[in-house]
């Protein structure tokens, strides 16, 4: 039997995705240092908010450097996160059987992104430009900004680490772990996904690839 | 051990400044002096307090406050440094510790394991901590007054007092049992409102769970320009008594659901694989 495959993400999508990922998981674990009391002493003498400094320029240069690459590329990506339509309900409902006990019946055919992995996106932009403007204050307006407005810059950016932190962990089982998410891993390094893999997971989005190609 | 305390009297105060001096020589936090040709580079900033804010370098300032009342001016004096909260909002938002209360009821600091994070500073309601900040880097450590307990430099183990108070020549500042010098100040106001002072007030008896230094006042705290009722802010309740245990509840759920996710869909997987 021949291989078939398709390119689910293309080069410059998944070196984004790798720099930015890479740069975020080092954000969460110096803030993680910080968090969890017993582990605070590693954060002595300031060195891993130099380290989370670094990070966090990584974190908003990248996908701006990206912005200027290929601005069509980004208003692609911006306008999935805010596109939903009727087969969304039918993930949700759909979703619980499907991610425990592999039940694809009741799952409606889903685009290049599902609802979940929209939505997960989604909350990614949001809880970004959250992270981005309450650290940009604790960083640069340290001496002049109010007390008050500090700490809770503090709250603000604590909030968003823990849904961030939840969702990296469920965006590494999905992608990593899950058994019936066998070639998620695969997208993103290599990029190409077997068809039948496409097919069964992002059947919409197969039908639109290959629409005059048969 | 019984918790200790100093009483600041500020109408014994002459604010001559001698305890900001004393405590720079004893903890060694040289001031710089601004030189120019032929001179010291001075600038008139419409007070004689001096210098002007509180730094990493100085742990106390005597602040100056006047006010005009019953047709004449008053020039009050108060004691510009750490208070040692009983509820300490530095020590409840220092993330690893460093901040602490000392056996005698002091909130001591250890230096070394300082991560210049800047909460303290930014929780405390008098504005007290100070940090060298690095604003590009962050690199920081915070200083704040010890009550000459410094590690290396601890007066009150040797069985002194602290150097401001030992220095202090009107007798404002006196230190020993907490219990004793609330005792005392009590009778100070109440001889003050015997002479007609009648706003008079002991500052710490009870603010903050008991501050470990207290002031005898002869008029409100917000006439001295302090606040008057001393919290710990919201902000930092929400994000020590919240925020913190929230996530450690949603890292957690999120890693048992997981878990549990992976074991039902692999055994499903298995099933299906036969």
């Amino acid at each position: 039997m021949t291989h078939h495959e398709v390119e689910k993400y293309r080069k410059p999508i998944r070196i984004l995705h790798w720099i930015h990922s890479g740069a975020f998981v080092l954000l969460f674990l110096t803030g993680l240092i910080i968090f969890i009391p017993g582990l605070g002493f590693l954060a002595e003498d300031s060195w891993t908010r130099v380290i989370h400094r670094v990070g966090a320029a990584i974190f908003v240069i990248i996908p701006l450097i990206y912005l200027v690459i290929n601005p069509k590329s980004v208003g692609q990506g911006l306008k999935k996160a805010f596109t939903w339509g009727n087969g969304d309900m039918g993930w949700l409902k759909a979703a619980p059987r499907y991610y425990f006990l592999g039940d694809e019946k009741e799952m409606p055919p889903q685009g290049e992104m599902n609802t979940g992995q929209k939505l997960w996106w989604f909350l990614t932009l949001v809880f970004g430009v959250i992270f981005v403007i309450t650290g940009a204050v604790m960083w640069f307006a340290k001496l002049s900004a109010p007390a008050a407005v500090l700490q809770w810059m503090v709250f603000v950016h604590d909030v968003a680490f823990i849904v961030t932190g939840a969702m990296l962990l469920l965006h590494i089982y999905l992608g990593v772990f899950h058994p019936m998410m066998t070639e998620a891993w695969n997208s993103m390094t290599g990029g190409k996904i077997s068809t039948e893999y496409a097919k069964k997971h992002h059947a919409k989005w197969y039908a639109e690839i290959s629409k005059g190609k048969e | 051990m019984a918790e200790k305390a100093i009483l600041y009297d500020a109408t014994k105060c002459t604010a001559c400044r001698g305890c900001q001096v004393a405590c720079k020589q004893w903890n060694g936090n040289d001031e710089v002096i601004p030189i120019i040709e032929n001179g010291v580079d001075s600038k008139n900033r419409g007070s004689y307090e001096n210098p002007a804010d509180l730094s990493p370098t100085t742990w106390l300032k005597m602040r100056f406050t006047e006010v005009e009342a019953g047709g004449r001016v008053r020039w009050l004096f108060t004691r510009q440094a750490c208070m040692h909260c009983t509820d300490a909002a530095c020590v409840r938002v220092c993330p690893n510790g460093s901040l602490y209360h000392s056996e005698l009821g002091f909130v001591s600091y250890n230096k070394d394991t300082c991560t210049g994070c800047g909460y303290c500073a930014d929780a405390c309601p008098f504005s007290i901590p100070r940090s060298d900040r690095n604003l590009i880097t962050g690199i920081a450590k915070m200083d704040k007054c010890t009550l000459c307990t410094t590690q290396g430099l601890d007066r009150l183990a040797e069985g002194m007092e602290p150097a401001c108070v030992k220095t202090c020549p009107p007798g404002a500042l006196i230190y020993g049992d907490r219990s004793a010098l609330v005792a005392e100040g009590k009778a100070r106001v109440t001889a003050l409102k015997a002479a007609g002072w009648n706003n008079a007030y002991l500052y710490g008896e009870n603010e903050l769970g008991g501050l470990h230094v207290m002031y005898v006042l002869d008029d409100s705290p917000a006439v001295y320009g302090l606040p008057v009722s001393p919290q710990v802010s919201a902000a930092t309740i929400a994000w020590k008594d919240v925020i913190q245990p929230v996530g450690w509840a949603v890292g957690g759920l999120t890693i048992i659901g997981l878990g549990m996710n992976w074991l039902v869909a692999r055994a499903n997987a298995n099933k299906e694989g036969k």
